[in-house]
């Protein structure tokens, strides 16, 4: 399968009058075309700033310090912002958190969507504009569309606003589209109605996904592949199969612990302890050393490594090691979590 | 249903309008009776201090000032409500006919100065905005930091200084040359000291809001969209941000009519430009009660008429305010 994107050991800071935060530390991954990765990881991993990072729309503070980024095989790293916004809504676009906030108040939702429409095809008429812009609301589940591409976006329920902001997304027909929370500001009942929209256009339209979440219920719902973040750091990755049924790293099985069907029947619910480190000054080692009740002497010490499971599971614990492997007889298997908790 | 809704709307805001309007005659007409000095002088002029106690007698209750204040305000009122202002104490002639002479001088001033100030400020504010935290973005906050300090008549007499005095290129005082008031070369360069103080004056504080404003607009949620969709700076600064910026601005520019005005009063005395400014100090330093009452009836008229009009403009020019859209609203719900 051909790659979308690939993202090679790319870093982002924050320059910060406290110092500088790297918000992203040497995260690589790809992407093939039709195909689902979900980003997971708690708040302020570094989700949205490696999705925003690659689209370059962050702050002026935020500095890209090492690693490439090539999108459909063209090195992008060094392009500039006038070589961006030639990409941006035709090669990728971006579908934000909130839809509250994210559309104009002051345009009507047609006008947002024909802005884009424009950018890809310009010199459209007047009618032709109008039929996309009716043709794209209708892809996102919004009918009557001729009437309601009038409306400004205080009409629309939020359901629809992010419904909206899709149609705006997928108005270039981008190869690669960030997903962005899409559901978090959303009711659980919209949520499942916007995943389904973005599966099924996904299917259609064949477009290559990075979906960021912190839902991993929604990302059992669309994924593909998931690729675990925990401080900046991409810790596990792997198909969805391998990451929910064989978990390797100790923060991805603290994480599916945590969802609360796992505790059912037990009286409480479970969760990993501790804090985040900071990433003002992350930690040696393995910044999840401190919170991992299996951790070894190592993980205070030296960074893991990304450790082989399978040609498509990887993931960075020293548990994986071959030395770890005799002193403790062997990694964490599904047998031995049912033994530490789920049985009761 | 719609016309219905609109007579409403607009009588509730005339009504606003009239009452204001009489608490402010009200206030200024106790005000000015309160205040020390004596109203004779205007009209005797130095013949006033050589009245007998007879003569002044007689002379108030021929100008009706011997009764209460209160006597005075209604008969006042009565014959305002007819049309029926009164004489100038001074010029001895209706007050009506005073000001006809003088507004006009007035208009040109302050609204050639308001519309520049506003032009010149979103102008101002566009470009900073535009080069953010560049050197001409730097030099001109902290120029107009500073200028926008300097006291008006004080920047007025350094310029009469300059430029009359000094170079001898302008005219330091008048709306036209003596006998020529209609030559348009000659107003205009009576214009130039007095707008240019008055521009400068104002300026900055407007321009500084509208760059806050956009750099505001360009930091939202919904530029990141923008740029997410591939449109360049320049239209999301145009299209979106100050689409956003503007309503407030303009609702902004009409509040501060009453601001520009008071500074164009400042400066026609300064610059004994023939206007109501000059009119209104003169009238206040000389007790001229019924030009004083007027002055600042139509002063005032013209503030609160701005102010209702900010708002008026700022319902139509934002979708998520006003009736229009409420009733849009409710008829999605409604579906």
């Amino acid at each position: 399968m051909e790659k979308r994107l690939k993202v090679d050991h790319l870093s982002i800071s924050f320059d910060t009058p406290q110092g500088e935060v790297e918000a992203v530390r040497d995260v690589s991954f790809s992407l093939s075309s039709g195909e689902v990765l979900a980003l997971v990881g708690e708040s302020g991993c570094g989700k949205s700033v490696l999705c925003r990072g690659i689209m370059k729309l962050l702050p002026a503070s935020a500095k890209m310090k090492s690693g490439s980024i090539y999108v459909n095989g063209v090195d992008i790293t060094k392009f500039r912002e006038r070589e961006m916004q030639k990409m941006r809504g035709r090669v990728f676009s971006m579908v934000f958190q909130d839809p509250l906030t994210v559309l104009n108040p002051t345009l009507t939702v047609g006008a947002q969507i024909a802005e884009a429409v424009k950018i890809k095809t310009p010199g459209l008429s007047r009618d032709e504009i109008q039929k996309r812009v009716s043709e794209l609301l209708e892809l996102v589940g919004i009918d009557r569309s001729l009437e309601r591409m009038k409306y400004y976006p205080h009409q629309f329920s939020g359901g629809m606003r992010q419904r909206s902001v899709m149609a705006i997304a997928l108005a270039g027909n981008p190869s690669i589209l960030f997903a962005d929370e899409p559901t978090t500001a959303l009711d659980v009942m919209i949520q499942a109605q916007i995943l389904d929209l973005l599966r099924r256009i996904q299917k259609t339209l064949g477009t290559a996904t990075v979906f960021v979440s912190h839902d991993l219920g929604a990302v059992a719902r669309v994924a593909d592949r998931v690729a675990v973040m925990y401080a900046g750091k991409i810790v596990e990755i792997g198909t969805a199969e391998e990451l929910f049924y064989d978990p390797k790293h100790p923060y991805t099985i603290g994480l599916l612990r945590s969802l609360p069907s796992y505790s059912k029947g037990c009286g409480t619910l479970s969760a990993i302890p501790g804090m985040p480190p900071p990433l003002l000054h992350p930690p040696k080692g393995d910044a999840f050393a401190c919170r991992n009740e299996y951790a070894l002497a190592i993980d205070y010490e030296e960074e893991p490594p990304m450790f082989r499971v399978t040609e498509t599971h990887y993931a960075a614990t020293w548990r994986l090691d071959a030395r770890a492997k005799k002193r403790y007889g062997g990694q964490i298997k599904k047998g031995d979590e049912n033994e530490e908790g789920r049985i009761t | 249903m719609k016309r219905y809704d609109f007579l409403v709307y607009f009588g509730k805001k005339a009504m606003l309008f009239f009452l204001s309007i009489f608490l402010l005659s009200v206030f200024v007409f106790y005000i000015s009776r309160l205040a020390p000095g004596d109203p004779l002088l205007s009209y005797y002029g130095e013949r006033a201090e050589r009245l007998g106690p007879q003569e002044r007698e007689w002379a108030e209750k021929r100008l009706g000032l011997n009764e209460s204040v209160t006597v005075q305000y209604v008969r006042w009122l009565k014959n305002a409500l007819r049309g029926d202002f009164g004489i100038s104490y001074k010029y001895k002639m209706e007050v009506t006919e005073v000001i006809k002479g003088r507004i006009g001088n007035t208009l040109i001033l302050g609204g050639s100065g308001f519309l520049l100030i506003f032009g010149l400020a979103l102008l101002t504010g566009i470009l900073c905005a535009w080069r953010e935290d560049g050197i001409l973005d730097r030099i001109l906050c902290k120029v107009g930091t500073v200028v926008s300090c300097i006291p008006e008549f004080w920047l007025s007499l350094v310029l009469i200084l300059i430029f009359s005095v000094n170079l001898r290129w302008l005219p330091s005082s008048g709306a036209g040359a003596a006998g020529a008031a209609d030559d348009f070369c000659g107003r205009i360069r009576h214009l130039i000291l007095p707008l240019t103080v008055i521009v400068a004056e104002h300026l900055w504080y407007y321009a500084y809001l509208i760059r806050n404003r956009l750099l505001e607009e360009m930091r939202a949620d919904y530029v990141l969209l923008a740029k997410s969709k591939g449109l360049n700076k320049r239209r999301i600064l145009f299209a979106h941000c100050l689409r956003n910026a503007v309503p407030s601005y303009i609702s902004l520019m009409a509040v501060s009519v009453p601001h520009i005005l008071g500074g164009t009063y400042i400066v026609e005395t300064v610059f004994s430009y023939p206007g109501l400014g000059t009119l209104s100090y003169e009238s206040a330093r000389y007790k001229d009660y019924n030009l004083l009452m007027l002055l600042c009836i139509l002063s005032g008229a013209l503030v609160i008429f701005c102010s209702i009009a900010a708002k008026a403009i700022n319902e139509r020019m934002d979708p998520r305010t006003g009736n229009r859209n409420i009733a849009a609203g409710a008829e999605v719900q409604r579906r």
